[in-house]
C-alpha cells in the first residue's frame, strides 16, 4: 500500500491509541496531528519495507513523553495509585460503571504502564513488537505489563466479572 | 516440567500470552493444571475486552477534518522538503534507527518470504540477461499467456500495467514453485532494462512490501491474498519501491 494510503488508513487507530494514552480528546487529537505531520515530513525517506503502524505509534509515544516533559516536568513518572480500592458497595455492577472504573484505573497507572498495557491490549502488538515500539528490552515491557495488569485488577476488584455476568440487563 | 501446585511468574505468563501461537498454546496447557493461572488468564482476558471496549470505538468516529488535511495536503505537495524538515527528517530517522533494528528481529525477518525473495531474484538473474528466449510466451500473445498462468497457478492473475514507468510486458514463463507453479513476468524499458515479477500462490503469512537485495538486483516483494509476489529488477530502491507499488495495485485491483 502506499505510503499515503497508509498513513491515512492507520489515522482511526491512532486516534484511539492516542485518546486511551491522553485521555483527553483534543489532547489526543493534538498527538495524532504531531504524529501525522512527523511521518508525512520523513517521507521522502522511508524506505518503504518498514511496519508504518508500529512506528507511527512510536513516534506519538515519543511526542506524548515530550509533551508531558514540556508541561508538567515534576512527578511524571509516579503517578499514585491507592493502596486500597474503593470498597465495593460503592461501586455497582452495572456494566457502563465498570468500564468507567477501568477508565479510571488507567488513569492512575503510571504513562509507561498505560502505554504498554495499552500496546498488546488495544492494538493487538506481541510483547516483542510492543518492546520495539516502547524502546525497552522485553523483559521490561513483561513488567510494565505485569504491574499495570495488577494494578488494573485491585483497583477494579472483581466488578468486571459481574459486568460479564450482568450483561444481559443493557 | 513445573512441580505440581507451583505456577509461572506474572511477567513469563504475560510473555507467553502475547506472544506466538505456540507460546499460548503452552500458556493454556500449563493452566489447566492451575488453577490460580487459569485466573489470571480470565482476568486478563476480562481486562483486555474491557480496554477495548472503551477504546476502540474511538477508531470508528469521525476523523476530524484537520487530521485528513495533513495527509490530503502531502498528497498535493510535490515540492521538495524544506530545511528544516529535512532537520525534523533526519532527526525522526535516528531516533526510528534504534526502532526499526528491533522491530527487524521481531518481525520482519519472514523466513518463509525471504525464500520467496531469493527465488525471485534468482529467476531474474537467469531469464532477464536472456536475449533470445526471456519469455515462453510474448505480450503480442498476452491473452494466452494470462491464460495459461492463471490456470497453471489455479488464481486468476493479470499482469499490471507499468507502461506509465515506461516498463512494457515483453511476456511471461511458468516456472517450478513451493505450493503451485509460478509466474514470471518480464518487462522491458528503452533501454533495455528489465524487471521481472515474480508470483506464486502462498497462503496465509500476510506481510507489507519488504525489501530484499543481493549483489546486481533489488526486489521489493510482499505476501497478500493467497500471493506471494516480488518484482525484481537492477534499478535505484525508490524507483523500485515505486513499480512494485503499480504491480501491486494492478495485481490486485479489478
Amino acid at each position: 500500500m502506499p505510503y499515503l494510503d497508509e498513513i491515512e488508513a492507520a489515522i482511526p487507530g491512532l486516534r484511539a491509541f492516542a485518546r486511551a494514552l491522553a485521555r483527553d480528546r483534543e489532547a489526543a487529537d493534538d498527538l495524532v496531528q504531531d504524529t501525522l505531520e512527523a511521518a508525512l515530513a520523513r517521507r521522502a525517506q522511508w524506505r518503504g519495507d518498514g511496519p508504518l503502524r508500529g512506528w507511527l505509534c512510536r513516534i506519538l509515544l515519543n511526542r506524548f513523553r515530550d509533551g508531558l516533559r514540556r508541561n508538567r516536568p515534576a512527578a511524571v513518572a509516579l503517578a499514585l495509585v491507592p493502596d486500597q480500592p474503593d470498597p465495593p458497595a460503592a461501586r455497582k455492577a452495572e456494566g457502563r460503571l465498570a468500564l468507567a472504573e477501568v477508565h479510571a484505573a488507567m488513569g492512575q497507572l503510571p504513562d509507561d504502564q498505560r502505554a504498554a498495557l495499552l500496546l498488546v491490549a488495544l492494538e493487538g502488538l506481541s510483547l516483542a513488537e510492543a518492546a520495539s515500539v516502547m524502546g525497552c528490552a522485553e523483559g521490561t515491557l513483561a513488567s510494565r505489563l505485569a504491574r499495570a495488569r495488577a494494578t488494573l485488577r485491585q483497583v477494579t476488584g472483581r466488578e468486571m466479572v459481574a459486568q460479564r455476568h450482568g450483561k444481559a440487563g443493557e | 516440567m513445573m512441580p505440581e501446585g507451583s505456577r509461572i511468574s506474572a511477567e513469563e505468563a504475560l510473555r507467553l500470552r502475547h506472544g506466538s501461537a505456540g507460546d499460548q498454546a503452552r500458556l493454556h496447557t500449563l493452566a489447566t493444571g492451575d488453577a490460580a493461572l487459569a485466573e489470571d488468564l480470565a482476568e486478563w482476558d476480562r481486562q483486555d475486552a474491557a480496554l477495548r471496549a472503551l477504546y476502540a470505538p474511538v477508531a470508528d468516529e469521525p476523523v476530524p477534518a484537520r487530521l485528513t488535511a495533513a495527509v490530503a495536503a502531502a498528497r498535493t505537495d510535490k515540492r521538495a522538503p524544506s530545511a528544516a524538515a529535512w532537520r525534523i527528517a533526519a532527526a525522526l530517522a535516528l531516533l526510528a534507527l534504534g526502532f526499526l533494528a528491533g522491530w527487524s528481529g521481531a518481525r520482519m525477518l519472514h523466513p518463509a518470504g525471504s525464500a520467496l525473495a531469493q527465488t525471485a531474484m534468482a529467476s531474474f538473474a537467469t531469464y532477464a540477461v536472456e536475449v533470445a528466449h526471456p519469455v515462453e510466451v510474448g505480450a503480442e500473445d498476452e491473452a494466452h499467456l494470462v491464460k495459461w498462468l492463471s490456470k497453471r497457478l489455479g488464481t486468476p492473475i493479470r499482469p499490471p500495467d507499468l507502461s506509465q514507468d515506461g516498463f512494457r510486458l515483453i511476456g511471461g514463463r511458468l516456472l517450478p514453485g513451493e505450493t503451485s507453479p509460478a509466474a514470471l513476468l518480464m518487462y522491458e524499458d528503452e533501454m533495455g532494462r528489465r524487471l521481472a515479477l515474480y508470483v506464486t500462490r502462498r497462503e496465509g503469512g500476510e506481510t507489507e512490501l519488504a525489501f530484499a537485495e543481493e549483489p546486481g538486483r533489488r526486489a521489493f516483494w510482499w505476501i497478500e491474498d493467497g500471493l506471494g509476489c516480488a518484482l525484481v529488477g537492477d534499478l535505484p530502491r525508490d524507483t523500485l519501491r515505486h513499480l512494485a507499488i503499480s504491480a501491486y495495485h494492478g495485481l490486485t485491483e479489478t
